[in-house]
C-alpha cells in the first residue's frame, strides 16, 4: 500500500449513496417481514434474519465505508478480522454444544 | 520535518524540563518515560513476589495472614501482568527504537502515542488506588475469576478499570506500530528487509489490537455485575462461570504472546550482532512471528482443562496448544543455527539471549506437559504452573528485556557500563532465577498446590531453596540495576556503534538527534543482517 | 550541520494513515461488540426459550423506526464526504446537521424504549424482573448492556461529527484535508454496522 495515497481518490456520487439507503430499506423491510411472518419457524427466522444482516453489513461497508474504492489491503484486513471473530464464537459454542 | 533542525543537540539536550518530557511527542522520550515507570513498577512486583517466598520458607504462619497472602498474590499478578511485562518491550524499545529501526523520525501517530503513554500513567494511578481506598486490594487473583471475584468485597472494581484502561494504552500503542510500520518503512525498506524486531512487534500489534477489547468488554461486566448484581456469570440465573473463564482467556492467552513475541525480536537482534553471522532463515522467524499470532488466539481453552469444559472441547484445544509450540521451535532451531559456526563474542547482551534460549526451553517444554490434557489433570492446581509460567515470563522475556537493556544501553545514554560487573550480575541472577523456580517445578510434580499460604511439611526443604534462590536473584538485579545507573551517569562515551551490528539504529549518533539521524540512513545491501564474514 | 528532509516523516500529514489507524480502531470496536455477541450466542444457546419469551416484551415498531433513523443517517453522512469532496462545504455541513438531529432522535426514541420497560419494573433489582424465569434476566441484562453500550458509542460518533462541523466553518476541514470527517463517518457507520446486528438480535427473533 506504498503509493496509492497519491491515486486519486473516488468520489462516490449522490445516486450511489441513495441507491445503498434504498437497499438497506428494502432488507430492513424484508427481515421484519419475515419475523413477524414465521412466528412459528425460530431458527429459520434467525438465520435469516443473520443472513440479511450481514448483507446489510457488507452494503454498508462497501458503499458507505467506501471499502470498494479503497486499497484492498483493507478488506483482506476485514476479512481475516471476521473470519477471527467467528472462530472465537466457534469454538467457544462448541464448549456448550458438546457438553 | 520543514524547519530544520540542529542534530548537534541529542535528544536529551533539546528541551529541559519536566513538562518537556510529561508532554512529549518524541517516541524517544516517550520510550524512556515507559522505561522508568515499567522499571519502578517492576521493583514493586518484586518486592510482593519476595514477601511471598518469605511467607512459604516454612509451613504455617510465617509473616503474613491467608487473606493478606491472597491480596498480596493478586497484586503481584496485576502489577506484574499489566504493568511490566504486558508494555514492557513494546513500549520502551518499540517506542525508543521501531522508528529508528524503520529510519524515520518518529510513529506515525506521535499525538496518540503520547496518549497510551497517558493512559497508561492513569490506568497504573487506578491501580495503586486499590491499596488506599476501600477494604483494599482484590484478593481474587490476577484473573478475577467469577463469581468469586464479582462477591468478595475487596476493591475488584478499582482493579478491574485498572485492567480496563491499562488495556486501551496497549491497544493504542499496537494500532500506532502497525500503521507505522505500514506508512514510514524508509525508502527501499521492503517488508522483508526490516529487521526482525520490527516483524515481532508487528505480529505483537495485532494480538494487542485484537484480543485485548475482549477482555476490556469482559471487565465492564464484572463491573457491571457488581454495580447491579445481576448474576451474569451465576448458575442460579441460567448463566456460566465457565463463559466468564473463556472470555478472559480468549485475550488472556493471546497476552502470554504479546510478552513473548516482542523478547523474541530482541533474542533475533542481539544473537547475529554477536555471532557476526547473518541470521539463519529470516523469513521463517519472520513468518513463524505471524504464526505464532495466529495460532496463539486459538488455544485458550488449555487454561480450562479442570474447570468442567465438555470433553471435545478440551481435546480440540489440546491439539491445537501443541500446534503452536511448532513455530517456537522454529525460532529456536534458527537462532541456534545462526551462531553455530559465528564468531561469537560474549559480551551481556548475548549471555542474556543465550540464557532466555535456555530458560524459555524449560518454560516452552513444561508448557507441552500441561497441554496433554491427562497430565494437566493432576498438575494444573498446582506449583508446576507457577514454575513454568515464571520460566516462559520471567526467564524467557525478563531476561530478553535485560538483554535489550545492555544491548541498546550505549545508544540511548551514549555510554558504556561496566562490562565485568554486567557479567556478574547476569550469573547471580541465572543462578537466582534457577534457584527460584526450578525448585517449583519438582514441588508442583510433588503435588504441592498453588495460590496458599501455607503448605505441608513435607515440602519444606525445597521451598527454602526457592526462597534462598529469590534473594540470590534479588541481589543479581540490585546489582545490575546500580551497574546501569551508574554507566548511564558516568560510564566512558560509546560511540555510534559499540558492538559493531549493521542495522540502522547504529547509525546514527549516540543518544540520536531529536529526530533521529543526523545524516540519510543507508540500507544494508542483502538486508538487515548480511554479515559480510 | 546537517539539513535533510526524511521522505517518510511521521511528522507530514498523511490521511493514509489516518485511515489506516481509524479502521484499525474500528476492528477493536468490532471485537468489544464480539465479546458481547459471544456471550448473548452463547446465553442463547442454553436458554432459547427463555430468550424467545422475553423479546416479546420489545417493541419491533420503535426497533424499526431506530433502524430507518440510523441507516438515513448513514447515507446523510457518505453524502457529506461526497458533497465535501466536490467543495460544497455548505451542502456539507448540512447534511452533518441532518445527520446529529437524526442522532438525537435516535436517543429521545431509545430513551423512550428504556422508561417503558422500567414503567413495567424490568430493570435489574427491580420487582417484575426479579420475579422473571431466569433466561429471561440474562436477555434483559444483555439488552440493557449491549444498547447501553451502542448508545454511547451514537454520543461519541456525534460529538465528532460536532467537531467536524466546527473544522469545515473553520476552514481546517477542506477537500484536500478531509481525514477528520471521512474518519468520523467511518466511526458513524460502524455504530450503524453494530445496530444492524442488535435489531434483529433483540428485536426480531420471536
Amino acid at each position: 500500500m506504498e503509493d496509492h495515497s497519491k491515486e486519486k481518490q473516488h468520489i462516490v456520487s449522490y445516486k450511489e449513496n441513495f441507491g445503498t439507503w434504498l437497499g438497506l430499506m428494502l432488507l430492513t423491510a424484508l427481515t421484519v417481514a419475515v419475523s413477524v411472518a414465521n412466528a412459528s419457524l425460530i431458527t429459520l427466522t434467525v438465520v435469516t434474519a443473520l443472513v440479511i444482516a450481514t448483507t446489510k453489513a457488507i452494503l454498508v461497508a462497501y458503499y458507505f465505508m467506501h471499502l470498494k474504492f479503497d486499497h484492498k489491503l483493507y478488506r483482506i484486513m476485514l476479512l481475516i478480522i471476521t473470519l477471527l471473530f467467528s472462530s472465537f464464537m466457534l469454538l467457544t459454542i462448541v464448549d456448550y454444544l458438546s457438553r | 520535518m520543514s524547519e530544520s533542525l540542529s542534530t548537534d543537540l541529542n535528544f536529551f539536550q533539546v528541551k529541559k524540563g519536566i513538562i518537556s518530557w510529561l508532554f512529549s511527542l518524541d517516541h524517544k522520550r516517550i520510550g524512556l518515560m515507559y522505561l522508568y515507570a515499567i522499571i519502578s513498577f517492576f521493583l514493586v512486583g518484586v518486592t510482593l513476589g519476595l514477601l511471598m517466598r518469605l511467607e512459604l520458607i516454612a509451613p504455617g504462619e510465617t509473616i503474613m495472614k491467608a487473606k493478606t497472602y491472597n491480596q498480596t498474590f493478586t497484586l503481584h499478578g496485576v502489577i506484574m501482568i499489566f504493568l511490566f511485562i504486558i508494555p514492557s518491550i513494546p513500549a520502551i524499545f518499540g517506542n525508543f527504537f521501531l522508528p529508528i529501526m524503520l529510519g524515520t523520525d518518529d510513529v506515525a501517530l506521535p499525538k496518540l502515542n503520547l496518549l497510551s503513554w497517558w493512559l497508561y500513567v492513569i490506568g497504573a494511578l487506578f491501580a495503586l488506588s486499590t491499596l488506599v481506598f476501600g477494604d483494599g486490594p482484590a484478593d481474587t487473583g490476577w484473573t478475577f475469576y467469577a463469581p468469586y471475584s464479582v462477591q468478595t468485597n475487596t476493591n475488584v472494581t478499582m482493579s478491574v478499570m485498572a485492567a480496563f484502561i491499562l488495556g486501551f494504552s496497549s491497544i493504542l500503542t499496537g494500532l500506532n506500530f502497525i500503521v507505522t510500520i505500514h506508512r514510514l518503512r524508509a525508502p527501499g525498506m521492503g517488508w522483508f528487509q526490516m529487521p526482525l524486531f520490527a516483524w515481532s512487534l508487528y505480529a505483537t500489534s495485532w494480538i494487542q489490537l485484537l484480543a485485548t477489547p475482549i477482555i476490556g468488554i469482559t471487565l465492564l461486566m464484572i463491573v457491571a455485575e457488581r454495580a447491579f448484581g445481576v448474576g451474569l456469570f451465576d448458575p442460579a440465573i441460567g448463566g456460566d462461570p465457565i463463559l466468564y473463564q473463556h472470555l478472559f482467556w480468549i485475550y488472556s492467552h493471546p497476552a502470554v504472546y504479546i510478552m513473548a513475541l516482542p523478547a523474541m525480536g530482541i533474542i533475533s537482534e542481539i544473537i547475529p550482532t554477536f555471532a557476526k553471522r547473518s541470521i539463519f532463515g529470516y523469513k521463517a522467524i519472520a513468518y513463524s512471528s505471524m504464526a505464532i499470532a495466529f495460532v496463539g488466539y486459538f488455544v485458550w481453552g488449555h487454561h480450562m482443562f479442570t474447570s468442567g469444559m465438555s470433553g471435545s472441547a478440551r481435546i480440540i484445544f489440546s491439539v491445537l496448544t501443541f500446534m503452536v509450540a511448532i513455530p517456537t521451535a522454529i525460532k529456536v532451531f534458527n537462532w541456534v543455527a545462526t551462531m553455530y559456526k559465528g564468531s561469537i563474542d560474549l559480551q551481556p547482551p548475548m549471555l542474556y539471549a543465550m540464557a532466555f534460549i535456555f530458560q524459555f526451553m524449560i518454560g516452552g517444554l513444561t508448557g507441552l506437559v500441561l497441554a496433554a490434557l491427562a497430565a494437566d489433570i493432576h498438575l494444573h492446581d498446582t506449583y508446576f504452573v507457577v514454575g513454568h509460567f515464571h520460566y516462559v515470563m520471567f526467564g524467557g522475556t525478563g531476561f530478553a528485556m535485560f538483554g535489550g537493556m545492555h544491548y541498546w544501553f550505549p545508544k540511548i545514554w551514549g555510554r558504556m557500563y561496566n562490562i565485568k560487573i554486567a557479567k556478574f550480575a547476569f550469573a547471580l541472577l541465572v543462578l537466582g532465577f534457577n534457584m527460584l523456580y526450578f525448585p517449583m517445578l519438582i514441588l508442583g510434580l510433588m503435588g504441592m498446590p498453588r495460590r496458599y499460604y501455607d503448605y505441608l511439611p513435607q515440602f519444606t526443604d525445597l521451598n527454602v531453596l526457592s526462597t534462598v534462590g529469590s534473594w540470590i536473584l534479588a541481589i543479581g538485579l540490585i546489582t545490575m540495576l546500580v551497574n546501569l545507573i551508574n554507566g548511564m551517569r558516568k560510564g566512558a562515551p560509546a560511540g555510534r556503534n559499540p558492538w559493531g551490528s549493521i542495522s540502522l539504529e547504529w547509525q546514527t549518533k549516540s543518544p540520536p538527534p531529536l529526530e533521529n539521524f543526523d545524516k540519510q540512513p543507508e540500507l544494508n545491501e542483502g538486508g538487515p543482517y548480511n554479515y559480510k564474514n | 550541520m546537517a539539513h535533510f528532509v526524511l521522505p517518510n516523516s511521521g511528522h507530514n500529514y498523511d490521511p493514509e494513515s489516518s485511515k489506516l489507524g481509524m479502521w484499525l480502531f474500528l476492528f477493536t470496536e468490532i471485537l468489544l461488540f464480539g465479546g458481547l455477541f459471544i456471550v448473548y450466542f452463547v446465553y442463547r444457546t442454553i436458554n432459547s426459550d427463555a430468550f424467545l419469551r422475553a423479546s416479546y416484551e420489545l417493541n419491533i415498531t420503535m426497533g424499526t423506526i431506530n433502524t430507518i433513523i440510523l441507516i438515513t443517517s448513514s447515507m446523510t453522512v457518505a453524502m457529506a464526504i461526497t458533497a465535501l469532496q466536490k467543495g460544497k462545504e455548505k451542502f456539507a455541513i448540512n447534511l452533518l446537521w441532518i445527520t446529529l438531529l437524526f442522532a438525537i432522535a435516535f436517543l429521545i426514541n431509545k430513551y423512550f424504549e428504556w422508561s417503558i420497560k422500567i414503567e413495567h419494573g424490568i430493570f435489574p433489582g427491580m420487582e417484575h424482573y426479579n420475579g422473571l424465569e431466569t433466561g429471561q434476566k440474562l436477555y434483559f441484562f444483555l439488552y440493557y448492556f449491549m444498547t447501553g453500550l451502542h448508545a454511547l458509542h451514537i454520543i461519541v460518533g456525534a460529538i465528532f461529527i460536532g467537531f467536524v462541523i466546527k473544522g469545515i466553518q473553520e476552514g481546517n476541514v477542506t477537500a484536500d484535508r478531509i481525514s477528520l470527517l471521512e474518519n468520523s463517518g467511518l466511526y458513524w457507520h460502524l455504530v450503524d454496522l453494530i445496530w444492524i446486528y442488535l435489531f434483529p438480535l433483540f428485536y426480531l427473533i420471536n
